[in-house]
């Protein structure tokens, strides 16, 4: 046979077999409602979400989608891939100050940020962190932006050459080969480098902090438009996920232990459940997932302090990237009667 | 032996249809290479005037580098002379022709074609079953047979130079033009290559211009050896060999001719010397 | 024919040298991590578990036929384009001088600093990992086969023209056949940048439900498994090396074997 045979039969069989596989293999078609997320319990309540959806109406309403980090994520968001996303809150903010037309809905969590520092390190206060490096999310994150807030508070120099921008996922291994000297994101992944024996609690955020705020869920303008039905639907799911998260928080946390289940699985985080299980109750106000309307007061003072630490010109107002109006003051949403079976 | 040979092409229409009898004809013939970077201008040849009739075997001899590819490659049609007038087929050259295939100086075989399919690169025109006749045909002549599939980088130099020369003679040409054909070949596989070029000429009868810087191959193969000046060149003799082939290299008139040619290239000394 | 033998090496000790070395190799591996007690770092053992588990629970073969099917198509557009471009460049001046600086401005830019524009321009589907292996793997093809028309040996075109071809005779029978053997090298160099690139395409968020190798590297290493990430930098290498013996089979044909060294 001649190489010219040869080179066309095989790249067609090669490429035609390899085509056949893999559209076996993924023949499920995409879901038309793409919501992202990072595997961090901030974005707990979309997996949980998602899963008893599923369990109770046999297929969900949207496909998750897993990032490792926030640029990735954005890109997504502004290449209108994704319809809606869980997001750290000043980011958020600033895509809306530079004009991509995106509305925050629901809070995601409260509480949930630790700052670790490796278990050998001479860091014991905060005072110890002048002059270190620290690794946070994002500037544009609320991570950010409660170390401002502290380390006046605390008469800390903040140096912003020091903070270095890293994927969530990547931290705990820049802390173990000790590349930074403090990490900060939202859990599991800080507990994580406490499970695995290097990491140390230098602060959990609701000790400086209190009802913290790190993630959101921000949706296109034009999907709340168009769509308003399904937003409304994702965004009662979500309150309702929440609610059932801490239905049973102070007695036998029993839904937290599901919730650690359910996001623990292969296509939600990918992480241990014992890890899960493990932010979620100890102790159980490490974050929480009650109180996650969106309220005028919270964001003026991340706002506030955004344009203190130079990452907002404060052109948008509140009014501009929130929208109240899908769980309005005064409308409360049930925990699902759900349990997860064993 | 049994080189009784194939038999003469009797089949294929003669085109030598030239008024005068003249293959080529040139007229002041010159060439100048533009100087490159600053250099002057290098004149190559100095104004050539030259006949070759139908049916005969030129050889053109010269000093390396006197102009000599220069030259075939006017005639051939791949470079354009400066000056005056070139006659091929009594028509002006305008560019290469298929009425006349050059044989080049390094192999032109196609290295990706086999033997059989380098001899037939020229005969798309003609039906399968001539154009398999034509290539058996050649095969033949130039002694390839047992060869038909292999590829080029499979045969020696000698055998390659065969299979260009089998490809010029397929497309049946008016002329060949052939520039140092053997020059990289053996001394042995040189002399047999020759004798074997002049039996398939005697049968054939194509205008052939040859050109070499061995006087020796000159003298075995030509009608007439052109003799050319170093560069520029220029006609220093015309050498007509008036002897019977295949030639005798002992004979006196053989040596007498090879004297000849020389005493034009200014090296008698060297000639008697030997 | 007349090849010299080189002198040869018995059958035995080629195989027992490379497998000496390999053996070492992961022993070694094994000291250290025992060692330096890391908590991290995987041993040979737990990578070769981790591969395991990924089997068992299927979706190893899964992540091997994505990867496969995202390079092997960008690979197959970029050949498809790539090499009718580069001819065009090599042989008409004018389409040289138009695109070739532009080419030769895009080419040194890594596929990932592409990234983030891929997902701008691609989003989430499979178009923008593939964007990235097919730029990857354009650049190369194209400048390799645009080499291959200007190192034609000026001798085939001059014969080629002297028996009156047409252009498009001309361009299947000389041009195609004498610009092959580079083409083929282009390519073969190609499809290994290729499979390379697909650790940096997968990290633009894929479809999980598909993955791929890259894919498996990245989501390990968030999830802290490591064992995994060695497991599918091994896979990688392996298949990428299968990849390559299997082009290499067609330099072996008698259309191309003329322009490589007989040996
Ligand atoms: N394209 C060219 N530009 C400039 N000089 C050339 C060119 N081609 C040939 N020459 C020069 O012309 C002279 C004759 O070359 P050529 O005809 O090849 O000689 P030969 O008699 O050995 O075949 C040489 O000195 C060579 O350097
Ligand atoms: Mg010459």
């Amino acid at each position: 046979m001649s190489l010219k045979s040869v080179a066309l039969l095989g790249s067609l069989t090669i490429l035609g077999g390899i085509s056949a596989v893999y559209f076996h293999y993924n023949q499920e078609p995409r879901r038309n409602f793409q919501i992202g997320f990072l595997p961090v319990t901030c974005h707990l309540t979309c997996p949980v979400t998602h899963f008893i959806n599923e369990q109770m109406h046999g297929e969900g309403t949207y496909d998750p989608r897993r990032f490792n980090g926030f640029p990735e994520m954005k890109e997504a968001f502004i290449s209108k891939d994704l319809h809606a996303t869980f997001i750290i809150a000043p980011l958020a903010m600033k895509m809306r100050e530079q004009g991509v037309p995106i509305k925050i809905v629901h809070l995601g969590h409260r509480d949930g940020t630790a700052l670790m520092v490796h278990k050998d390190s001479p860091i014991r206060t905060i005072k110890d962190l002048q002059g270190k490096k620290i690794a946070i999310p994002s500037y544009y994150s609320n991570q950010h932006l409660i170390l401002y807030r502290t380390f006046q508070r605390e008469g800390v120099r903040y140096d912003k050459n020091l903070l270095i921008e890293t994927p969530p996922p990547e931290m705990p291994v820049n802390l173990a080969t000790k590349q930074v000297d403090a990490i900060i994101a939202g859990e599991p992944l800080m507990a994580k480098t406490e499970m695995d024996g290097y990491g140390r609690v230098l602060f959990l955020s609701k000790d400086v902090w209190p009802n913290f705020i790190s993630c959101v869920l921000a949706v296109r303008e034009d999907v709340i438009r168009e769509r308003r039905f399904e937003v409304q639907d994702l965004v009662d799911g979500i309150a309702r996920s929440g609610k059932w998260i801490d239905e049973d928080k102070d007695t036998t946390m029993s839904h937290r232990m599901q919730a650690a289940d359910i996001a623990a699985k292969k296509q939600y985080f990918n992480q241990k459940p014992e890890l899960i299980r493990y932010v979620l109750s100890k102790p159980p106000d490490r974050v929480k997932y009650t109180n996650l309307k969106v309220r005028r007061a919270d964001f003026e003072e991340i706002a506030a302090l955004g344009v203190a630490a130079g990452i907002f010109n404060g052109t948008v107002t509140f009014d501009d990237y929130a929208d109240t109006s899908f769980i309005p003051e005064g409308r409360e949403i049930d925990a699902w009667k759900w349990e997860l079976k064993q | 032996m049994k080189s009784a040979g194939p038999t003469p092409r009797n089949d294929l229409p003669l085109r030598h249809t030239v008024p005068n009898g003249l293959a080529v004809s040139l007229r002041d013939l010159r060439m100048t290479f533009p100087g490159q970077r600053g250099q002057p201008p290098v004149e190559v040849i100095a104004g050539i005037d030259l006949d070759v009739h139908v049916g005969e075997f030129v050889v053109l001899v010269g000093p390396s580098g006197c102009g000599k590819s220069t030259v075939l490659n006017i005639l051939g049609g791949f470079q354009q002379a400066s000056g005056g007038q070139i006659v091929v087929g009594g028509q002006p050259v305008h560019g290469p022709d298929p009425r006349r295939i050059f044989v080049f100086q390094e192999n032109g075989v196609f290295p990706w074609l086999n033997v059989v399919d380098n001899i037939g690169f020229g005969l798309s025109k003609h039906s399968r079953a001539e154009r398999e006749q034509l290539i058996a045909h050649y095969v033949e002549m130039v002694g390839l047979k047992g060869f038909e599939k292999a590829y080029p980088r499979e045969l020696s130099g000698g055998m390659r130079q065969r299979v260009e020369l089998a490809r010029a003679l397929a497309a049946n040409p008016e002329i060949i033009w052939m520039d140092e054909p053997f020059g990289a070949l053996d001394y042995l596989t040189r002399l047999k290559m020759r004798s074997d070029l002049v039996r398939i000429w005697q049968s054939e009868r194509k205008t052939i211009v040859f050109v070499t810087h061995d006087i020796d191959e000159a003298v075995q193969l030509a009608d007439r050896v052109v003799v050319l000046t170093p560069r520029p060149a220029k006609i220093a003799a015309i050498v007509p060999i008036d002897l019977p082939r295949p030639r005798d290299m002992d004979a006196p008139d053989y040596l007498h001719a090879r004297d000849r040619i020389f005493e034009a290239m200014g090296n008698l000394a060297l000639a008697r010397g030997r | 024919m007349s090849l010299a033998q080189p002198r040869s090496t018995p059958t035995w000790l080629a195989l027992l040298l490379p497998l000496t070395v390999a053996v070492i190799f992961i022993g070694i591996w094994h000291v250290a991590v025992s060692w330096t007690q890391s908590l991290i770092f995987p041993r040979p053992w737990e990578v070769v578990e981790g591969m395991l588990e990924l089997a068992t629970k299927g979706v190893l073969h899964k992540y091997i036929i994505s990867s496969l099917f995202r390079v092997l198509w960008s690979f197959a557009i970029a050949a498809l384009l790539g090499v009718p471009f580069g001819l065009l460049l090599g042989w008409w001046r004018p389409a040289n001088l138009a695109f070739n600086p532009i080419l030769q401005l895009l080419r040194p830019i890594s596929p990932i600093a592409w990234i983030p524009l891929s997902i701008l321009w691609f989003g989430l589907s499979e178009a923008a990992p593939m964007f990235l292996i097919f730029l990857s793997s354009f650049f190369p093809i194209t400048l390799s086969s645009m080499a291959a028309v200007r190192n034609i040996q000026p001798v085939y075109l001059r014969a080629a023209s002297n028996f009156g071809l047409g252009r498009f005779r001309l361009f299947t029978a000389v041009i195609l056949p004498a610009t092959l053997p580079q083409i083929l090298t282009g390519l073969r160099i190609a499809l290994g940048i290729a499979w390379l690139v697909v650790v940096a395409a997968e990290m633009v968020v894929v479809n999980p439900k598909a993955g791929g190798l890259g894919y498996l590297i990245n989501d390990s290493r968030s999830a802290g498994r490591y064992d995994l990430v060695v497991a599918g930098m091994v896979l990688i290498g392996v298949i990428g090396l299968i990849l390559d013996l299997l082009i290499r089979q067609l330099e072996k044909f008698d259309e191309v074997r003329w322009a490589y060294a007989t040996q």
